[in-house]
C-alpha cells in the first residue's frame, strides 16, 4: 500500500510540474502541439508510442507522429533530411552514443531544469543518464529499458535432461548444455542475424566479467581488449557457436519459438522484448523459465538497451510547449508503466513498483535486477544495440564477432586480436 | 541503358501512300496545331533530359566531392584527400566484397549466358507452345530481385528447402547446405541470379538467332551440316554482337547487385557474401560515414566503367567498320 501511495505522489508531483508550463503556454500561445518520428509502426510498438499519443492529446496536445518502418537507420535518414531541411521534429526517437553524435549537428533543447524539477536523475542508471546528457545537458530521455543479458529456457528441453532452475554460472552453463546435446537438443537458439551474434559475445563478456566488460567495451582500453577475460569470452563464444543450429543462417530469432518451445531447442539468449514475441505467438509464460544469462561473479549484472527521444530545438512557442509536455509526461511513472506493460520493457525509473497485476513475472524479475545491478555497479551498456559505441564502432565490432561465430575455423586468440584491430581502425 | 538488339531487327518498309496522306492531313490543319506539333517534341524530350543531367551527372558530381571530405552523420566540406579511399580499400569488408564480385561476377555471367543460350537454342527448334515456354522463362525477369532472394532463401535454407525434401524422400544423407557455408554462400547468389536473369539473356540470344539469314541455313544444310555444327559454325559466330550485348548487361548487374543478397543472405553468413553496393549502404547508412561510403560508390561508378567504356569503344568502332564497309 505505502509503495502505492508512493507512486500516487511521484504521479500528482508530475502533474504539478507538467501543469504550470501547459497554463503558461496557453496563455501565451496556441496548444502545445509535437511532431515525432520514430521507426515504431505496427505491433506492440507502435500500439504503445499511440497510446503516448491519445495521453499527450487528452493532456490538451496536439500529437502528430510520423512513423518511418523498417531499420532505425532509415528512421535517422528521414531524421537527416529534416535536419538538413532545416525542419527538424520537436521530438525522435534516438539511442544511445549517437544521441552526442547528432547533438552536434543540430541544436537541441536543454531539458536540464525539467529533469531536475521531476527529480529524475536520481532515479535513472548513471550510465544510461550519461548517454542522455551529451556536454553535460540533458537533451534526451530514455522511454523504456530492455535487459540484453535475459535467458530463456525451454521448459519441456530442461525437464527431457531433468535440470529445475538455470544456470547461474558459464560452467554451469556449459554443463547443461552439453547434457542437452547429449539428450539430442540443440542447446542454443540464435539465428545467426549480426547483431543476434554480437549480442551472444557481450552475454559472454559481461557473465565473465561486468567490470572488464566496461573496460573492454564501453572505454575500448586496449589492454582489457587484448587481456584474458576476453579471450575468456571469445572461447565462450565459440561454445555457443557450436551449440547453435548448424543450419541457421541470417534468421530472426522469432523463427525458432516453436521449436524452442517443443523443447527441440534448449536454451535463448535474446533481451526482455523476446516475452512479448512469444506471447505473441499464442505461447504461454510457462513454457519457459526466465532469468538473467549466467554472471559469474553471482551477482546481478545487467546490459542495458534503451530506447529514448531526443528534442530538437524549434523556435515555435506550440512546439516548446509540446516539447515540455512530451517531457513531463515521459518522466513520469504514469506513462513509463503504460508504456512498458504494452511494449513488455521495463521502465526507466528504478524506483517503481511492479507488484501490479499489469506486469508479468520476467519484467518484475528484470526491473529488480536492475536496480540490484546498479546498486552493485554491473549495469553496463549493450555493444549490439547500439548503446555502447557509436554506429560506426559498434559496426566494426560486431563484423568481427559475426565473422567468428559463423567461421568456426576461427581460433578464441584470432578473434580477439581481430577485435582489437577493428577497434584500433575505427577509432 | 538498352540493350543492343544486333542485326536482328530490319525495320518493315513504310506503308507507300504515308507521306501523301500527312501531307493532305496537314493542308487541313490549322496554324496552332503545326505548332504544337513543333514543339511536342522538345517538351517532351528536353524536361527529362534535364532531370536526368542534373539527376545523374549533378548527384555523381557531389559524391565524387563528398568522397574527398571528411563526412560522417552530415556532409562536412572539409578536404581529407584519399583518406577515405585508403580506409576503405584497407577494410576487411571491402577486401571480402571485391573477392565476393569477381565469382559472382564471373560465376553469375558464365551460367546465366550458358543457360540462356541453352533455352534459346531448345526454344529454337518449333516446339510447340513456343510463346509458352518462353513467358515462363521470361517470367523470372518480372519478379523482383528481393522477391527472388526470399524465394530462393527458402528453398536453400537446409532445414525447411531442398535439402529436407530429398531427405525426405529417403535420401538420408543428402546435404545441400551452401547457404549456411561461409565457403559456398556466394555460390547460391549466383545459383539465385541466374535462376532470374537466364530467361533475359534467352530471349536476346533467341531474338539473334532467329535474324540469323535463313539462306544460312539452307547453305549450311545442303552442305550436309547437322544441327549441332549448324549452330556451332554457323549461327553463333552471326550473333557474336549478342554476346558483347549480354556480357555487358549481366556484368553491370554485377556489379550494381544489392537486393538480391539483402534478401538471400543479408551478407552472411557472417560477412562473407558483403558484395560492394552492400558496402556502399552500410558505410553511409548503417554507420553514418557519409565520405567513406561516397569513395564506396565512387569506385564502384569506376568499375562500372571499367565494363562499359570498352563497350562503348567497342560499339564505335563497329558502326566505324559498317560504315566503311558499307
Amino acid at each position: 500500500m505505502s509503495a502505492t501511495t508512493h507512486r500516487r505522489g511521484l504521479l500528482a508531483a508530475a502533474g504539478l510540474l507538467a501543469v504550470p508550463s501547459v497554463a503558461m503556454a496557453q496563455a501565451s500561445a496556441p496548444r502545445p502541439r509535437i511532431t515525432v518520428i520514430s521507426q515504431w509502426s505496427a505491433g506492440s510498438d507502435g500500439a504503445a508510442i499511440s497510446r503516448l499519443g491519445e495521453v499527450f492529446t487528452a493532456e490538451g496536445g496536439v500529437w502528430e507522429h510520423n512513423p518511418v518502418p523498417g531499420f532505425t537507420t532509415e528512421m535517422m535518414n528521414k531524421l537527416r533530411a529534416d535536419i538538413l531541411a532545416g525542419n527538424p521534429p520537436a521530438a525522435s526517437q534516438l539511442k544511445g552514443p549517437e544521441i552526442a553524435a547528432w547533438s552536434r549537428i543540430a541544436p537541441t533543447v536543454d531539458l536540464t531544469q525539467l529533469v531536475a524539477a521531476a527529480g529524475y536523475e536520481q532515479v535513472v542508471a548513471p550510465d544510461l543518464a550519461r548517454l542522455h546528457k551529451p556536454q553535460g545537458r540533458w537533451a534526451a530521455l530514455p522511454l523504456q529499458v530492455y535487459r540484453t543479458n535475459t535467458l530463456f529456457a525451454s521448459r519441456r528441453a530442461m525437464e527431457r535432461v531433468g535440470a529445475t532452475a538455470l544456470p547461474k554460472t558459464w560452467a554451469e552453463f556449459n554443463d547443461l548444455a552439453a547434457r542437452m546435446k547429449a539428450a539430442g537438443i540443440t542447446p542454443v537458439a540464435n539465428g545467426g542475424i549480426r547483431w543476434d551474434d554480437g549480442q551472444k559475445f557481450e552475454c559472454a563478456l559481461a557473465g565473465i566479467n561486468p567490470a572488464t566488460y566496461r573496460k573492454a567495451i564501453m572505454e575500448l582500453d586496449d589492454g582489457a581488449l587484448r587481456g584474458a577475460e576476453v579471450l575468456g569470452a571469445f572461447r565462450q563464444l565459440r561454445m555457443i557457436s557450436e551449440w547453435m543450429d548448424p543450419a541457421a543462417s541470417g534468421q530472426h530469432y522469432s523463427t525458432f519459438l516453436p521449436r524452442f518451445v517443443r523443447g527441440e531447442m534448449g536454451m535463448l539468449m535474446m533481451g526482455g522484448w523476446a516475452q512479448g514475441v512469444i506471447r505473441h505467438a499464442g505461447f504461454s509464460d510457462q513454457d519457459y523459465l526466465v532469468g538473467q544469462v549466467p554472471v559469474d561473479n553471482g551477482r546481478p549484472c545487467f546490459v542495458l538497451n534503451a530506447d529514448a527521444f531526443i528534442f530538437w530545438r524549434r523556435r515555435e512557442p506550440e512546439f516548446q510547449a509540446g516539447q515540455t509536455l512530451m517531457a513531463n509526461l515521459v518522466m513520469s511513472p504514469r506513462v513509463q508503466e503504460m508504456y512498458s506493460q504494452i511494449t513488455g520493457s521495463i521502465p526507466v525509473r528504478t524506483d517503481m513498483d511492479l507488484s501490479g497485476a499489469g506486469w508479468s513475472t520476467g519484467q518484475r524479475e528484470a526491473a529488480a535486477s536492475l536496480a540490484a545491478a546498479v546498486q552493485a555497479g554491473q549495469s553496463v551498456l549493450s555493444l549490439a544495440h547500439n548503446m555502447a559505441q557509436t554506429n560506426q564502432m559498434s559496426a566494426a565490432m560486431i563484423d568481427v564477432l559475426t565473422e567468428f561465430v559463423h567461421n568456426r575455423s576461427l581460433r578464441p586468440e584470432q578473434g580477439q586480436q581481430r577485435l582489437a584491430e577493428a577497434v584500433e581502425a575505427a577509432r | 541503358m538498352t540493350p543492343d538488339p544486333g542485326p536482328a531487327t530490319a525495320p518493315a518498309a513504310p506503308a507507300l501512300d504515308a507521306p501523301r496522306a500527312a501531307a493532305r492531313r496537314a493542308a487541313a490543319r490549322p496554324a496552332w496545331r503545326d505548332a504544337i506539333g513543333r514543339w511536342l517534341p522538345h517538351l517532351v524530350l528536353w524536361p527529362p533530359l534535364l532531370v536526368s543531367v542534373v539527376h545523374v551527372l549533378g548527384f555523381t558530381g557531389y559524391t565524387t566531392w563528398m568522397s574527398f571530405t571528411a563526412s560522417t552523420l552530415m556532409p562536412d566540406y572539409e578536404w581529407v584527400g584519399l583518406r577515405n579511399y585508403t580506409a576503405v580499400l584497407n577494410s576487411r569488408n571491402w577486401q571480402i566484397a571485391t573477392d565476393n564480385l569477381l565469382i559472382y561476377g564471373a560465376g553469375f555471367v558464365v551460367l546465366t549466358t550458358a543457360l540462356g543460350l541453352l533455352l534459346a537454342v531448345l526454344i529454337d527448334q518449333r516446339v510447340r507452345g513456343e510463346n509458352l515456354f518462353r513467358t515462363i522463362y521470361l517470367y523470372p525477369m518480372a519478379v523482383s530481385f528481393v522477391v527472388t532472394g526470399t524465394v530462393w532463401a527458402w528453398l536453400l535454407n537446409p532445414s525447411i528447402g531442398i535439402q529436407r525434401l530429398v531427405r525426405s524422400m529417403g535420401w538420408g544423407g543428402f546435404r545441400f547446405d551452401w547457404l549456411v557455408d561461409r565457403e559456398m554462400a556466394i555460390y547460391t547468389i549466383v545459383i539465385a541470379g541466374a535462376w532470374q536473369a537466364s530467361g533475359f539473356a534467352m530471349a536476346l540470344f533467341l531474338a539473334g538467332i532467329r535474324s540469323v539469314d535463313a539462306d544460312l541455313y539452307k547453305a549450311a544444310q545442303v552442305d550436309g551440316a547437322g544441327p549441332w555444327r549448324i549452330y556451332r559454325r554457323v549461327v553463333l559466330p552471326a550473333i557474336w554482337p549478342i554476346f558483347i550485348a549480354v556480357l555487358v548487361i549481366l556484368l553491370q548487374y554485377t556489379i550494381k547487385t544489392f537486393d538480391l543478397v539483402r534478401a538471400l543472405t543479408g551478407g552472411g553468413p557472417g560477412i562473407a557474401t558483403q558484395l560492394p553496393a552492400l558496402v556502399v549502404y552500410d558505410l553511409m547508412f548503417q554507420r553514418g560515414l557519409l565520405g567513406r561510403g561516397s569513395a564506396a560508390a565512387v569506385m564502384m561508378l569506376l568499375s562500372l566503367l571499367l565494363v562499359l567504356v570498352p563497350y562503348f569503344g567497342f560499339m564505335r568502332w563497329r558502326r566505324h567498320r559498317e560504315a566503311r564497309h558499307g
